[in-house]
C-alpha cells in the first residue's frame, strides 16, 4: 500500500509498505530518518518516540497506515530549520550535550521527543519548570541502559529553565 | 494482508461483519506487538482511529459513556471526577506514549488478565456496548470476560463504548509491581462502594486466568460497613476481607511472582482500599452534613 | 613511568568538556550500523533452533521459498566453509549439530525483512532431537575445574574456620543476566571485489577484521570494519558471535548487494551472550574484632557444552582483604546451552556480591561497624600475589563515602526504623576493578590544513572515547583541544586494542601520547603540512612489579515497605578512587551508569531459563526489566585525587565498570539493616521480605 504523510514538515510518500509495518520502520527504512531507534518493538523502551499529530507515542506501535495523512515529528525535526549541519540545536538538544546526559546515544532521540513534549506542556503553557517528580513520571516510559538518568534529569531541568527565561525574558537564554 | 481504514462508524460495522478475521486496531499497543514479534499475521488490520465517535464520551441515562477509543491521558486528564477507579488505573498504565495510544477499549478487545482496566469496571459494575451490523448490545463487564483472552464479544462485533455508572461512593485502584515504573501488574485491585444501593463492588487483575471477582468479600463487606457513620471496621474485619479477597484468586506462579505472594499482595491492598474507603466515605457524609 | 605530560601545562585532561560527538547524537545524525544508507539493500532473518540438543535431520523450504521478495534461504547445506579457528559460537552454518535452543541453523535473506520474517515462520525443520540438561546447580556431579583457572590456595582456610573464634560460611547466588545494550547487535555485510565490508555494532573494529579475516580465508587489508556509533555494548559487543558471521556468509551469496541484519531484542537473549549464573560459597574466619585469619569463595558457574566460558568469580578475593589463609576456587558446569560471555565488570560484579555481603554479616557477628571492619582488613599489599600496589585507596573512598553520607549517625542494630509504613536502612560494600591494559595498538598523528589529525581504531560504545581521546590527543601534543581531529571506529585506521575490561582509554590514550611524542621528535612544534609520525603502545615494565586496581565505596539506603515486601533504593553513593579522572562529565556518567545498572542487577535483572525448553522464558523488555528512571531517586558519584606514577603516561585507571562492582551487596546489606532479613540471592525481589 501507499502510505503519505507529513514529517517534519515535508510531505512524503512511501510505497509499498506492507500494511502490518510500523511507523518506525517507516522512518528508518523507507524515508532515510533513522533518528528514531528500534530497541524493542513492544513499546517497552520509548527509544522510537515521535510526535504524532502533536503527542507523543512509541512510533513502533503504530501502523504505517495509521499515519496517512497525519503529521509526524522525529528528533530529525527538534532543531530549528535550515541545512542540517548548520541547524542551531533546540534548548533541549543543547542541554542533554551540555548536562553529559548522552552516552551511547541510542536512548537519546526518544528521550529528546518526550522532553521537548513536557516542556512544551508545561513551561509553553505559561507554567513553571516541571519538579523533578514531573520530569520522572513523563519520562517513565524511556530506558536508557547507560547514563543512570541523573543526568537526563539535570538536563530536563536545564532546558526547561532556559525556556521559561527566554519566554519571561523575550531574548535568548 | 490488508489495511481497513472505514472513516465512519457505520463502515467499520460493514467491514467487521465483511472480514470478521480482522483484527481492530485502535492505539496499536497490542496488536502492533504481536505484528512486530511475528506472532500473528492476520488476513487484515480494522484501523479505527479515523472514528470520531470512538474518542467521544459524556453522559448517558446516568452513565459516563466512554467511548471505546478513548485514549487513557484524556481519562486522567478529564475524567478522574466522574470515574476515579478507572483513572487512577488509567495512571498506572506503562507510560505517557503508550497512554497517549492505549484506550479501554483496547484493554477490553486484548483481554489480557494483567490489564490494568479490568479491575475497576468489574468493581463498578460497568458495562460494555458491542456493536455489529446486527445491532447494538450492553454487557455486563462482570459477564464479559469468559477465558484467557476469551470474551463475550462475537467475531462480527467491534466494542463501542463503556458505561460507567455516576460514582456512588468511594472507589480506588492500586497495583503491585517489582519495579517503580513501567511495570506489568504483579497484582491489581479495585474497590467500589455503592452508598445508596450498600453494596460493594471489587475487581481483581493478574491473579487468575480472567480478571475476577470476590464476590464472599463483596457481601461481606457490605453487611459489615457501617453505611450511616462510616466507622471504623474492626481490625478483624478488614483482615477477614483481606482473606476473602485472596481466596477469590486464582493466581499461578511466573517470573513477575508467586502464587503465593499475589495472594499476600491482594489482602494487604483490600485491607488498604479499606481504610481509603472508609476516610473518604466520612470527607463524603461530612460533605452532605 | 613519567610521562611527556608531567612536563607540560595540562589543559585538556582534567577538563570539563562537552562530548565531541553529542549534537552528532542529539540531532538523530549519529550513523549506527544498522544506518548506513546503502543502495538496495536485502535482509536477512535467522531460523533459531527449537529444540535444546540433537541435529537438524531436513529442512523443508518449499513454503518459504515461495514467499514472494525470497532471494535464498541459508542453512548449512549452502552455506560457505569457514575456516576452524578454534571458536566452536562461531562455526556458524558449519553443521547439522544444534548445540542449545535458539542456535542459528539457517537463515531467510529476503527483499525486505517482513518477508524474511514470513518465511522463517514457513520453514519446516525436522530434527533429531537428544536429551539434553539445563539445569544449574552446584550439587551437580560432573562439574569440572577450568585449565584456566587453578584452585589458588595459600595456608590452611578449613583450620582456620575450625579454629576461629568467628566465622561467616554462607552460600550466595547471582542469576543468568542479559547485556541488553539499548542498540540491538547489526551487522550490514557487502562482499564486493573480492573484499568484505562490515558496518557492525562492535567494541572493536580489528578484532572483527582479524577474526572475520581468518574464517573467511581472507588476507585482512580485504576486510574492512566500520563502526563510528555504537550504541552501548557493556561486554556482548566485544567477543564476536554468529550474527555477524551469519550476515557475512548470506551477503556471499549475493555479491555486490548489502545484507542488512538487525538482531529484534529476543534473539538477542539467545545469540549474543549473557553473563553466567554463579553459586559463591564465602567462608569467613576473623578473631572477634574482626580481623580476618581465613577468607575463601568457592565458584561455581556454568558453561557452554560446546564452548568454554569461564566467569571468574573469585578473582576480587585475591585482591580485597589481609588473611593469612586464603583459598579460591572456580568449577564450571558445562550445559546444553549458548556460551555466556563478558557483562560489565565480569568476575569482579558477581564476585564482589557474596563477599561483600558475607562482609556485612561479619559485621554484625563481631559488633564492628562494616566500614570499620573493611579498614582493619586492609592488606599492605596484595594479598594473592604479595605484589605491592602502584596504589591503593579503598580506605580514603571509605572514609569520604561514610562522610558524605551520614553514615557515623547510624544505628548498627537492624529494623529499627520505620518511616510511613516503610522499614529504612543503609549499607556499604566494596568495589574493585582491575587497572589493566592491551596490547596491540598504534595511533598516527598527521599535520594538515592547520590541524593535527590523530587516527586509531578505537571504539566508542557510548564510553566518551571520541572525547577523551581528542583530550588526551591534544594534552600530548600541547595544542588546544580545536586543534584536534579524531578518527576512531573504522578498521582502515591504525590498529586498536577493543574496548573491554576498561583498557581503552588507557591503552588508546597511552598509544596515542606515544604517538604525540614521536611527531614532535620528528616534526618538532612548527611540523610542515603533511607532516606524520605513527607510534605503537609501549611497553610499561611497571606492570610486573606492582598490581594495579581501581578500588571504590558504595553506600545504599534502602526501604522495604512492612506489609508488601516491595523494595525502593532512594539513595546511592559511590566514591571511587580511579587515578586521573581525564573527563569528570563523561567519568561522571559511567560511575553513576554503573552503579545504575548494579541497582538493576540488585533488584531486577534475572534471566529465567525453563529447563524443559531451554530456553529464557522472559526474553524482551516488558519482561526482563533493567532500572527505569524512577527506580533511581538520589545518585551520587564522587571520586578523590589520586596520583598514581605507575599504571601509565596518563595516570588513569579505568572506570567503564568499577561503577557496578559492590552496589548490588551495598542494597543487600542496606535491606538487611532495615528489616533484619538476609537475602543472598539476586536479584532480591518483594517476596524475600514476605514474613
Amino acid at each position: 500500500m501507499r502510505v503519505s504523510f507529513e514529517v517534519n514538515g515535508h510531505e512524503v510518500t512511501a510505497d509499498n509498505v506492507w500494511p502490518g509495518e510500523s511507523l518506525l520502520y517507516v522512518l528508518r527504512e523507507r524515508l532515510g530518518l533513522p533518528g528514531s531507534k528500534n530497541a524493542c518493538e513492544q513499546g517497552e523502551c520509548g527509544s522510537c518516540t515521535v510526535y504524532l499529530d502533536g503527542v507523543t507515542v512509541c512510533s513502533c506501535l503504530v501502523a504505517a497506515g495509521q499515519a496517512q495523512g497525519r503529521a509526524v515529528r522525529t528528533v530529525e525535526g527538534l532543531a530549528e530549520s535550515g541545512d542540517l549541519a548548520e541547524r542551531r540545536l533546540s534548548p533541549v538538544q543543547e542541554a542533554f550535550v551540555e548536562a553529559g546526559a548522552v552516552q551511547c546515544g541510542f536512548c537519546t532521540p526518544g528521550l529528546l521527543v518526550q522532553t521537548d513534549d513536557l516542556i512544551e506542556r508545561t513551561v509553553g503553557q505559561g507554567g513553571g519548570v516541571p519538579d523533578e517528580a514531573e520530569i520522572r513520571e513523563h519520562l517513565a516510559g524511556n530506558l536508557c541502559r547507560c547514563t543512570g538518568y541523573e543526568k537526563i534529569i539535570d538536563a530536563v531541568r536545564l532546558a526547561a529553565e532556559r525556556t521559561a527565561a527566554q519566554r519571561d525574558g523575550g531574548g535568548p537564554a | 494482508m490488508d489495511f481497513l481504514s472505514p472513516s465512519t462508524w457505520e463502515e467499520a460495522l460493514a467491514a467487521k461483519s465483511a472480514h470478521p478475521d480482522a483484527v481492530p486496531i485502535m492505539g496499536g499497543t497490542d496488536v502492533m506487538v504481536e505484528l512486530n514479534f511475528g506472532r500473528r499475521r492476520p488476513p487484515a488490520l480494522l484501523d479505527l482511529t479515523r472514528i470520531p465517535q470512538l474518542r467521544d464520551h459524556g453522559p448517558d441515562d446516568g452513565y459516563l459513556r466512554l467511548g471505546a477509543g478513548v485514549p487513557y491521558t484524556t481519562i486522567i486528564e478529564r475524567l478522574r471526577d466522574r470515574s476515579p477507579a478507572l483513572a487512577q488505573a488509567a495512571r498506572a498504565v506503562a507510560s505517557p506514549q503508550i497512554r497517549n495510544r492505549g484506550s479501554v477499549g483496547g484493554n477490553l478487545g486484548g483481554a489480557s488478565p494483567a490489564g490494568d482496566a479490568h479491575p475497576p469496571l468489574l468493581a463498578v459494575d460497568a458495562l460494555v456496548e458491542l456493536a455489529s451490523v446486527r445491532g447494538v448490545r450492553r454487557v455486563a463487564a462482570r459477564e464479559f470476560y469468559h477465558g484467557p483472552r476469551r470474551t463475550a464479544r462475537r467475531d462480527d462485533e467491534l466494542i463501542s463504548a463503556v458505561l460507567l455508572p455516576e460514582p456512588a461512593g468511594p472507589q480506588s485502584f492500586s497495583k503491585i509491581g517489582t519495579r517503580n515504573a513501567m511495570v506489568i501488574a504483579v497484582a491489581s485491585f479495585s474497590l467500589a462502594l455503592d452508598a445508596q444501593a450498600r453494596t460493594v463492588g471489587t475487581g481483581i487483575g493478574s491473579a487468575g486466568p480472567t480478571p475476577l471477582r470476590a464476590i464472599e468479600a463483596e457481601k461481606f463487606l457490605a453487611s459489615e460497613f457501617d453505611w450511616d457513620g462510616a466507622a471504623s471496621p474492626s481490625p478483624a474485619t478488614v483482615t477477614r476481607f483481606g482473606e476473602l479477597v485472596a481466596s477469590a484468586a486464582r493466581p499461578i506462579d511466573d517470573v513477575r511472582g508467586s502464587a503465593h505472594y499475589r495472594r499476600h499482595a491482594l489482602s494487604v491492598m483490600a485491607r488498604r482500599a479499606v481504610s481509603w474507603a472508609v476516610t473518604d466515605y466520612r470527607k463524603e457524609i461530612a460533605r452532605c452534613a | 613511568m613519567s610521562g611527556l605530560l608531567e612536563n607540560t601545562s595540562t589543559r585538556a585532561i582534567g577538563a570539563d568538556i562537552g562530548r565531541v560527538d553529542g549534537p552528532a547524537k542529539v540531532t538523530g545524525t549519529a550513523t549506527y550500523a544498522f544506518e548506513h544508507q546503502l543502495n538496495a539493500p536485502a535482509y536477512l532473518h535467522p531460523i533459531q533452533a527449537t529444540v535444546v540438543r540433537g541435529r537438524v535431520r531436513e529442512f523443508d523450504t518449499r513454503d518459504a521459498e515461495a514467499v514472494p521478495g525470497v532471494l535464498t534461504v541459508l542453512t548449512h547445506d549452502n552455506a560457505a566453509r569457514l575456516a576452524d579457528i578454534g571458536d566452536a559460537e562461531l562455526a556458524v552454518l558449519q553443521s547439522d549439530e544444534v548445540a542449545h535452543r535458539g542456535q542459528v541453523i539457517g537463515a531467510v535473506l529476503a527483499e525486505t525483512p517482513e518477508a524474511a520474517r514470513q518465511a522463517v515462520r514457513l520453514v519446516r525443520v525436522h530434527y533429531e532431537e537428544r536429551s539434553h540438561d539445563v539445569r544449574f546447580s552446584a550439587a551437580r556431579t560432573d562439574l569440572y575445574t577450568p585449565g584456566e583457572a587453578e584452585d589458588d590456595e595459600q595456608g590452611d582456610l578449613a583450620g582456620a574456620m575450625a579454629s576461629a573464634p568467628v566465622t561467616v560460611d554462607h552460600t550466595y547466588t547471582t542469576p543468568m543476566e542479559h547485556n541488553n545494550p539499548m542498540e540491538p547487535h547489526s551487522t550490514i555485510a557487502v562482499w564486493e571485489d573480492a573484499g568484505l565490508t562490515l558496518y557492525e555494532s562492535t567494541q572493536g573494529v580489528h578484532s572483527v577484521r582479524s577474526t572475520m579475516a581468518e574464517l573467511f580465508g581472507l588476507d585482512p587489508e580485504r576486510v574492512r570494519v566500520i563502526a563510528p556509533h555504537v550504541g552501548g555494548g557493556f561486554g556482548s559487543k566485544g567477543p564476536l558471535h554468529p550474527p555477524v558471521v551469519l550476515a557475512a556468509l548470506a551477503a556471499r551469496l549475493l555479491p555486490g548487494r548489502p545484507v542488512k541484519l538487525a538482531l529484534t531484542r529476543q534473539q538477542m537473549f539467545d545469540l549474543v551472550g549473557y553473563r553466567s549464573p554463579t553459586i559463591q560459597r564465602v567462608r569467613l574466619a576473623a578473631e572477634p574484632d574482626g580481623r580476618l585469619t581465613g577468607i575463601g569463595i568457592d565458584v561455581t558457574a556454568q558453561t557452554a557444552r560446546f564452548k568454554e566460558f569461564l566467569e571468574q568469580a573469585g578473582k576480587p578475593t585475591e585482591v580485597m582483604y589481609a588473611a593469612p589463609n586464603r583459598r579460591i576456587t572456580h568449577r564450571l558446569a558445562a550445559l546444553d546451552v549458548a556460551p555466556p560471555t563478558w557483562m560489565r565488570a565480569p568476575g569482579e560484579c558477581p564476585g564482589m556480591f557474596g563477599p561483600e555481603v558475607a562482609m556485612d554479616e561479619l559485621a554484625v557477628a563481631c559488633g564492628v561497624d562494616p566500614v570499620e571492619l573493611r579498614v582493619r582488613n586492609e592488606p599492605g599489599t596484595e594479598p594473592a600475589s604479595g605484589r605491592p600496589f602502584s596504589s591503593r585507596n579503598l580506605v580514603a573512598c571509605l572514609r569520604e563515602g561514610a562522610r558524605r553520607f551520614g553514615w557515623q549517625d547510624r544505628d548498627p542494630e537492624p529494623r529499627r526504623r520505620m518511616e510511613d509504613g516503610w522499614l529504612v536502612g543503609t549499607g556499604v560494600a566494596a568495589s574493585t576493578y582491575p587497572t589493566g591494559q592491551m596490547p596491540g595498538s598504534v595511533a598516527a598523528v598527521r599535520f594538515e590544513d592547520g590541524h593535527y589529525h590523530v587516527r586509531i581504531g578505537a571504539a566508542d560504545i557510548g564510553t566518551g572515547a571520541w572525547t577523551v581521546l581528542t583530550q588526551i590527543a591534544a594534552d600530548a601534543l600541547g595544542v588546544p583541544v580545536t586543534a584536534v581531529r579524531l578518527r576512531i571506529g573504522d578498521s582502515s585506521l591504525p590498529s586498536a586494542s577493543l574496548a573491554g575490561g576498561s583498557t581503552g582509554t588507557v591503552s588508546w590514550g597511552s598509544t596515542i601520547v606515544a604517538a604525540a611524542q614521536a611527531f614532535r621528535e620528528r616534526h618538532g612544534t612548527a611540523p610542515a603540512d603533511g607532516a606524520e609520525a605513527r607510534a605503537g603502545l609501549p611497553d610499561n615494565p611497571n606492570r610486573e612489579r606492582y598490581a594495579m586496581h581501581a578500588f571504590g565505596a558504595q553506600f545504599a539506603e534502602v526501604r522495604v515497605h512492612a506489609d508488601t515486601g516491595e523494595v525502593r533504593v532512594p539513595r546511592l553513593l559511590g566514591v571511587f578512587a580511579a587515578g586521573r579522572i581525564v573527563n569528570p562529565r563523561t567519568a561522571r556518567s559511567q560511575f553513576i551508569g554503573g552503579m545504575t545498572m548494579g541497582l538493576s542487577m540488585a533488584l531486577h535483572e534475572d534471566s529465567v531459563v525453563d529447563p524443559r525448553f531451554g530456553c529464557v522464558v522472559n526474553h524482551d523488555l516488558a519482561e526482563y526489566h533493567i532500572a527505569a528512571n524512577a527506580d533511581v531517586v538520589d545518585l551520587q558519584a564522587h571520586w578523590i585525587d589520586e596520583a598514581d606514577p605507575y599504571v601509565n603516561p596518563l595516570g588513569a585507571k579505568g572506570i567503564g565498570e568499577i561503577g557496578i562492582v559492590g552496589t548490588a551487596a551495598a542494597i543487600v546489606n542496606a535491606a538487611y539493616h532495615a528489616t533484619g532479613v538476609r537475602v543472598r540471592e539476586l536479584p532480591m525481589t518483594l517476596e524475600h521480605f514476605l514474613a
